[in-house]
């Protein structure tokens, strides 16, 4: 997921830059202004747990592993903007000690998982949470927006690796991140949810309450209905951005692979929404075809999600059979 | 463990390691921007950046076999990236695909391999006051500071927790080893909030105003 340099148009990389800055700048604002002299220790400390559990490594099958990326992690325990500034500060540290994710590419990084990861992954986690309740809902919820984060934050990186070319490309790189990330968003949904529960299990005062513990001081007093209406509408400026902001570079060469076609003469008749069915061996990749790939992104998607919820809500029943203790902090909760 | 790679700098001081944090911030970003913005095809201009890169890390006194070998790994990776998306860029149509993504692996090399060499002459906290001198919020660079400060510890917490859950089970199932790491991630993630506390609390009985203060 780390976008590495050089990959990224200079122009996507300069965009993203300055969105990143930008949602970093707000992010480090809010949480100053609410933890006051707690955020370096509490910020910091949690970048280090969310750099180290990125190196604890799963068993995915034979030979392969995934790990926890984190941002919906981060939310739910700290807050949206909380959240982002761990990722961003865990992506800083990547970037500048080990190389991983370019420095050009590091406000792009920070769109997609911090902005994306924790902003928007906290404004699909707390309609729902509130939606089902209790500390089922905050499991549940947690599960749904990991899974439906690391989609979206694929999505987004497919938005900005094919911003300079045509739109047959966005959706052929966006086809192949969505397959890949389907599963390694299974993964971030099992680990976030398991990591979860047992935080609920151990500790609920932790995430139990609505406000996140790091952030009591100040949104103590506020109406908890209207509290997370700014989140949720942050998040859908994060997405808005990303598609507003970098749609005019997609436009700007209508037809990147319809010129190149023509330039060495393959695409002479054929209409630019085709597929090129064509028998060069430079020009075609050799991929499976482009529809099956989207159908089978489709199908992921879909199962995807159904498994996601299916297995969340295995795994919240333990907060239903836990019992009348489970049930008085919920109405404490609401 | 990865975390090594924090711990390998600074030891052997040759004359880049001694010059102004600032200016060799600003150079490696310079210079990675310049790599970036290079057109493709331009193989004068990447041969001229990379002669510079292969000039700095000579002076540098760089281990050149872990550089390359920390390479060799990401290579792999970024080449994948850049044949998934350069049949997409317009450049395509005046330099053909093997170009394209040549350039986009070169490049790519270049400004890595810059990025390692900033590491490797540069201790993080000289990087940390660059940054700070150079404008960057001080509550990230603080946060950034104290994260440093404690990954050492949590992963030393994170070594013990996970010998100890190695000594207590007989084998390592798939499902059973998803809850013992979610098991271990979420005590560790207990224990940094505690041990946030904790840290605050001594900080702040140590007059904690919100900076960390350096002799440079």
């Amino acid at each position: 997921m780390h976008i590495p340099d050089a990959v990224l148009d200079p122009r996507v990389a300069a965009i993203t830059g300055v969105m990143g800055a930008a949602g970093l700048y707000y992010g480090l604002k809010a949480v100053e202004g609410q933890l006051k002299e707690r955020t370096t220790s509490l910020m910091g400390m949690m970048s280090a747990f969310i750099f180290a559990a990125q190196m604890v490594n799963f068993p995915v099958g034979p030979g392969v592993s995934g790990h926890l990326l984190g941002g919906v992690l981060a939310g739910v325990m700290l807050g949206p903007w909380a959240g982002a500034v761990v990722i961003a500060a865990v992506l800083i540290v990547q970037c500048f000690l080990f190389g991983d994710g370019g420095l050009t590419a590091l406000g792009a990084n920070f769109v997609n998982m911090g902005l994306i990861g924790s902003v928007v992954g906290y404004a699909i986690h707390a309609p729902i949470r509130r939606w089902i309740g209790g500390q089922r809902g905050i499991l549940i919820a947690a599960m749904i927006a990991a899974w439906f984060t690391v989609l979206l934050a694929a999505g987004a990186c497919a938005v900005e690796l094919s911003a300079s070319g045509h739109r047959q490309d966005f959706f052929r790189i966006l086809s192949w991140m969505a397959l890949v990330h389907a599963v390694i968003g299974l993964g971030e949904a099992m680990i976030t949810g398991l990591v979860v529960r047992f935080i609920l299990l151990t500790r609920p005062d932790l995430i139990d309450q609505d406000p996140p513990r790091g952030l009591e001081p100040v949104v103590a007093g506020g109406n908890p209905s209207r509290r997370w209406l700014p989140t949720i509408l942050s998040g859908l400026g994060v997405a808005l951005g990303v598609a507003v902001f970098l749609s005019p570079l997609a436009s700007e060469l209508p037809d990147g692979l319809e010129f190149v076609g023509q330039k060495i003469g393959v695409l002479a008749d054929g209409s630019p929404s085709s597929p090129i069915p064509v028998p060069m061996p430079d020009y075609q990749l050799p991929l499976p075809r482009l529809e099956h790939v989207k159908a089978a992104t489709a199908v992921a998607g879909l199962v995807g999600t159904l498994v996601v919820f299916a297995v969340s809500w295995g795994l919240g029943r333990a907060f239903v059979t836990a019992g009348p203790r489970s049930e008085r902090v919920t109405t404490d909760a609401a | 463990m990865r975390l090594e790679a924090l711990d390998d700098r600074g030891e052997r001081a040759g004359p880049v390691h001694r010059l102004d944090a600032r200016s060799k911030l600003l150079f490696a970003v310079a210079f990675v921007i310049a790599v970036v913005a290079t057109p493709i095809g331009q193989w004068r201009i990447l041969g001229c950046l990379g002669f510079l890169l292969a000039l700095l890390v000579g002076i540098s006194g760089a281990s050149v076999r872990s550089l390359l070998l920390r390479w060799a790994g990401f290579a792999v990776l970024v080449s994948l990236l850049a044949v998934m998306v350069a049949p997409g860029l317009p450049a395509r149509a005046q330099h053909g695909l093997g170009t394209v993504i040549l350039s986009i692996v070169a490049k790519n090399s270049l400004a890595f391999l810059m990025m390692l060499v900033l590491a490797k002459v540069t201790s993080w906290r000289d990087l940390l006051q660059a940054m700070l001198r150079l404008g960057v919020p001080r509550v990230l660079v603080a946060t950034l500071q104290f994260m440093e400060r404690y990954l050492h510890v949590l992963g030393d917490e994170l070594a013990r927790m996970s010998l100890a859950r190695r000594a207590r089970s007989f084998r390592r199932g798939s499902i059973l080893s998803w809850r013992l790491l979610t098991g271990m991630l979420g005590m560790l993630l207990l224990r940094s909030f505690d041990r946030a506390e904790r840290v605050h609390s001594a900080m702040i009985a140590r007059g904690w105003d919100g900076t960390f203060h350096s002799l440079d």
